[in-house]
């Protein structure tokens, strides 16, 4: 573990490259190397990306939450502008919600990390960035 | 004899004979040590080879995802979560996967992915297509400075091939510890039959070797005795013969000079026959001279009544014809009693005939002298001198059997003796 992942923020950048975020992001970390952050897709539904490490590598998680079951929704993660995991989800009840998990390998410097899902029925857009380290 | 206990013991037979097997014991445990760990270690490498092959062929290469070449880094991730929990369970310490010009495009300790080494001759080989590769890792390369192993790497490396068809070099690292197991195990293999066997045979001889010995020594020792008799009733005979002919020729001799002396002296003998009566009488003396000399060579007559210092001045008296200087000195005679005196008399006989027969000495010295110990005779000589271990000088029969003779009268008989240095013999005699 490095210690300069205790300081680890999301990045102001992440923030400006919302456009079609309807309401600005609230990023949050604790003490351990975990920095989470939550934000309102384009749409009625709402995001949340969580980053930590874990024996040598990083855990992304994604979260979308619409209240609606049955939704499809294509997501992606991108790890340092590249493609490093892709599928699709429908949102469960009981929340109307989905989430994904996938490691991706915690690089030297800092790795910035992207989850976008899109909602297949209606174009709703949600994107949220963490730049880790 | 002249060595102490501790040099008598190393030269006993069994003693030499299990001291060179323990060497062998030793000697073959070291080899079977040796030739284990190069076993294991052969071993190892065969095993590590075909399971990093297998590694290679059937996880990696099938999980290498396209654009790895190019180090992207999603391509990364995905081999990454495609191949990072099967490589755990292969108990493999890490991982390298080299592009063609020492790029790292991939590793398991994410650090190293995207940095530049220069690859070995070997590995470019491989890379170009020859067969997989192990070998030791050297952890002072560049590349290896992350690893924290105490025991050391065995690296192992083989040729996958990208998607797209580009070569990569897949290499995998995997504990030397390994090694030190699989070398035990192949010396427990091997002990049981190398060492184990020889322990046995030696047990098995120890004994026999014990039991000749023990025979040979046994031989050794009925001979001395039977020395020790031969002599003895030697002596008796000579003592009978001396005794018979100083009773009866030497007295018959002595009254027939003593009458021709008579006769020649009387009036009535004409003068031509007194001349050779005279002659006859003095030929006669100087035989009987001749004759008592040798009776005093064959056994002395009376050791206590004419004395011992005589006895061994007669003794040594031939050594000036043979160009040797003798000298006796004697002090404590009277401490011994007859059976002493005549031990010391027998000693210095054959000591001193051994030294003018054999030693070609320049000097001899006869002392006897009174010690804490009792009555100590020494003849020694600055002559050849000889190995008193060499069994095969019929002197040597003759010293142990004086060295029995000793003991059998509560003496003790010890001959130092080396080649070119001389020889002391030195009997300790019980004063009475």
């Amino acid at each position: 573990m490095k210690l300069r992942r205790t300081l680890a923020v999301a990045a102001v950048g992440g923030l400006l490259a919302v456009p079609v975020a309807a309401a600005p992001a609230n990023a949050s970390h604790g003490s351990d190397d975990r920095v989470t952050r939550t934000g309102s897709c384009s749409g009625s539904a709402d995001w949340k990306l969580k980053v930590k490490s874990d024996d040598g590598r990083l855990e992304v998680e994604g979260e979308v939450d619409s209240n609606k079951n049955g939704q499809v929704w294509r997501w992606r993660i991108r790890h340092n502008g590249a493609l490093s995991a892709k599928g699709t989800k429908t949102t469960q009840p009981p929340s109307g919600s989905f989430s994904v998990e996938r490691k991706i390998v915690d690089l030297a410097g800092t790795d910035h990390v992207v989850f976008r899902a899109r909602h297949v029925g209606s174009g709703q857009v949600c994107r949220g960035v963490i730049n880790f380290g | 004899m002249a060595k102490g206990g501790p040099v008598r013991f190393l030269r006993h037979p069994v003693v030499q004979y299990v001291a060179a097997g323990a060497l062998m014991l030793v000697a073959i445990a070291a080899a079977t040590a040796w030739l284990s760990g190069r076993a294991a270690t052969n071993q190892a490498r065969s095993e590590a080879r075909r399971s990093t092959e297998l590694l290679a062929q059937s996880v990696v290469e099938p999980a290498v995802p396209r654009k790895l070449m190019r180090v992207d880094v999603g391509a990364v991730d995905r081999l990454d979560r495609a191949i990072r929990d099967t490589l755990a369970l292969a108990d493999v310490a890490r991982v390298k996967i080299w592009r063609r010009d020492g790029t790292i495009v991939y590793s398991d300790q994410s650090e190293l992915i995207g940095q530049r080494f220069s690859l070995g001759e070997e590995e470019v080989r491989v890379l170009e297509g020859a067969p997989t590769e192990a070998e030791v890792s050297d952890l002072g390369k560049p590349e290896n400075q992350l690893e924290r192993t105490s025991g050391g790497l065995l690296e192992v490396y083989t040729r996958i091939t990208t998607p797209e068809g580009d070569p990569l070099l897949f290499e995998a690292y995997y504990p030397l510890d390994r090694l030190d197991v699989r070398r035990s195990a192949y010396l427990r293999a091997f002990r049981p039959i190398t060492l184990g066997g020889l322990l046995l045979f030696l047990v098995a001889t120890t004994p026999l070797l014990a039991l000749l010995t023990r025979r040979l020594e046994a031989a050794a020792a009925e001979r001395e005795q039977l020395l020790v008799r031969a002599s003895g009733a030697s002596e008796a005979e000579r003592r009978r013969i001396a005794r018979d002919l100083h009773d009866g020729v030497v007295q018959d001799l002595a009254a027939t000079a003593f009458g021709l002396s008579a006769a020649a002296r009387e009036k009535d003998v004409p003068p031509q026959l007194t001349e050779r009566l005279q002659g006859f009488s003095a030929s006669l003396r100087s035989s009987l001279r001749g004759l008592r000399s040798l009776l005093v060579e064959i056994h002395p007559p009376d050791l206590q009544a004419t004395g011992l210092v005589a006895a061994l001045e007669d003794l040594v008296a031939p050594a000036e014809a043979r160009g040797v200087e003798a000298t006796v000195s004697v002090t404590g005679a009277e401490l011994l009693d007859e059976r002493g005196t005549a031990l010391v008399w027998r000693v210095a006989q054959e000591s001193v005939r051994n030294s003018l027969r054999h030693a070609s000495a320049e000097h001899l010295w006869v002392t006897l002298s009174p010690q804490p110990a009792g009555v100590v005779l020494e003849v020694r000589d600055d002559g050849d001198g000889f190995d008193p271990d060499a069994t095969t000088s019929p002197e040597h029969f003759g010293l142990r059997g004086l060295a029995s003779l000793a003991t059998d009268n509560g003496g003790r008989l010890d001959v130092e003796s080396r080649p070119g240095a001389g020889t002391t013999i030195r009997l300790e005699v019980p004063a009475r």
